[in-house]
């Protein structure tokens, strides 16, 4: 997998029609179609507002609480659904793997991109959302992208580790599903870090430490409020708080090299 | 586990006139002895010491020359190793040990309508396959009447391919298929394909690439052997017996019964 291969024109014909035909094919047959990439999540916002917000209260001094949660619920969708589709992605393609011969990571892409699409999709309604609220625009929108990115890199590293070995173990499958239900607890998603912080300063400096915590938080501080506790702002050791970034590098390259190492028998193994 | 011994597979483009190049050439797989799929399982083996699997060698010392022009067809039982050689040369398995030069561009045909989805239209599905076999959007745009001309099924296009009989899919398969321009070509039973009138253009397409073409092809037909091809191998357990003239193969292929 040199450079110039991976983006031959052959490989890019081949990803964009791949991607095209996951978005097609994901909604086929329902009645409402590709509204449900923007339903299910305004669902799961939903539920979560009435029971956290309403009912137990909390995130009471977060400006523009509802919208803060659901950029946490948006942004948390969419690293579940670009890691499960990324770690079935071979299993689903397994087809086409056994009858040609083309770059393997060109499947995880595909699938992963599908959720991307979906991801910017409800991206403009959060920011939607978020005018309605009374949030005001600021020129640290513009960094939103680059924490987009982080989360990406580090959900397609997952899926090409946790991909790969799914080929052969596909308990990893299930695995990974009860370790999201974990992380999603780990997350301060639907709780604030104030929260935290108020009970143990150390527990709520851990949690910031999570690579997925603080891309989200970065959105939030960068598109909601400037209020938003960040790795940033919260931690003093500037060199913890590269460690998130670092930690996604580290997962992305080892993630490539065991990929393509292990690429070359998924035609025999699938 | 043991470190697996790898073979190579090199494409190169070269002024000779060797279009295929294997030497020493083995594979084998591994069979998993229980159910060894899983976690638990896996985990178990390596307690007990025992391998979960079995291995079961497919090809054994193959060596073979193939020149640019030559038509060769590939005899043999079921299980005796044909598919695994031409899937070897396709790329889509890694050899084991040996080396493989391929000189030119490959095209390989293991399956026709790789990639095509019942629940696409017939447009969609030309799309997607062509993106598979290698063309661009602009150069399936260019080719696109020609397809479903060929294929004779021009009113179903916005159809969806569920709504396909067999026959019309592998129809429309092979149409676009045919459009691929390689130097080599791999085919596996894909010859004869639709009624009586499709089965005549099919001939008429392989009697076009016969000495323009390199072409390996895999089947069980011996009339097809003896019609194409210009040399023969008989592959009996994983080893070429015989490569000859496709008249003697194909005597000798018979003769596996008798």
């Amino acid at each position: 997998m040199n450079i110039p291969h991976v983006f031959n024109k052959k490989n890019r014909v081949l990803l964009s029609e791949l991607t095209k035909t996951d978005f097609k094919l994901r909604y086929q047959g329902s009645v409402l179609g590709y509204l449900w990439a923007l339903l299910r999540p305004l669902m799961m916002f939903a539920i979560l507002y009435v029971v956290f917000a309403k009912l137990l209260r909390f995130g009471g001094d977060i400006p523009h609480y509802p919208v803060y949660l659901l950029t946490g619920t948006t942004m948390w969708s969419f690293f579940t659904e670009c890691t499960s589709q990324g770690i079935q992605a071979m299993i689903i393609r397994g087809d086409l793997i056994r009858k040609i011969s083309f770059p393997k990571y060109i499947v995880v892409v595909s699938a992963t991109l599908t959720a991307v699409i979906n991801m910017l999709i409800n991206l403009a309604v959060v920011v939607i959302f978020a005018l309605i609220n009374g949030v005001t625009p600021s020129w640290t929108w513009l960094l939103v992208p680059l924490s987009l990115v982080e989360l990406y890199t580090l959900a397609l590293g997952i899926s090409f580790l946790l991909g790969a070995i799914n080929v052969k173990y596909r308990d990893i499958t299930s695995i990974w599903d009860v370790c999201v239900q974990a992380l999603f607890y780990a997350v301060p998603i639907i709780y604030p870090v104030s929260m935290v912080a108020s009970s143990s300063v150390i527990a709520a400096k851990i949690i910031l430490l999570n690579p997925i915590a603080q891309a989200i938080q970065d959105i939030r501080h960068n598109l909601i409020t400037h209020e938003t506790i960040t790795t940033w702002n919260y931690l003093e050791n500037p060199l913890l708080e590269f460690l998130p970034i670092i930690l996604i590098i580290f997962v992305l390259v080892f993630a490539a090299l065991y990929f393509r190492k292990k690429s070359k028998f998924f035609a025999e193994e699938i | 586990m043991a470190k697996r011994e790898i073979g190579s597979r090199k494409e190169i483009i070269a002024d000779n006139d060797i279009a295929i190049h294997v030497s020493n050439l083995s594979k084998s797989f591994k069979l998993p002895t229980e159910r060894a799929f899983g976690l638990k399982q896996a985990i178990f083996n390596r307690i007990r010491g025992v391998k979960g699997f079995k291995k079961q060698s497919v090809l054994s010392d193959i060596n073979l020359d193939i020149k640019k022009g030559e038509f060769i067809g590939i005899v043999g039982r079921n299980g005796s190793g044909k598919s695994t050689f031409l899937k070897t040369l396709a790329g889509i398995y890694y050899p084991e040990k040996g080396e493989i030069i391929i000189n030119g561009s490959l095209i390989p045909f293991i399956e026709l309508g790789v990639g095509f989805n019942p629940e696409l239209t017939g447009r969609e599905n030309v799309y997607l396959n062509g993106a598979l076999l290698g063309f661009s959007r602009s150069e399936v745009d260019n080719m696109y009447d020609k397809i479903w001309k060929f294929a004779e099924l021009e009113e179903f296009q916005d159809q969806k391919l569920k709504n396909y009989s067999s026959g019309m899919q592998v129809r429309l398969a092979f149409s676009i298929a045919i459009r691929a321009k390689g130097d080599i070509l791999l085919l596996d039973e894909v010859l004869a394909v639709g009624d009586a009138a499709f089965q005549k253009k099919c001939e008429d397409y392989f009697r076009s690439l016969h000495g323009n073409q390199t072409v390996v092809l895999v089947t069980h037909s011996m009339e097809n052997i003896t019609k194409f091809c210009d040399r023969a191998i008989l592959i009996e357990k994983g080893k070429i017996v015989l490569d000859d003239k496709p008249k003697i193969v194909a005597k000798a292929y018979k003769n596996l019964w008798s």
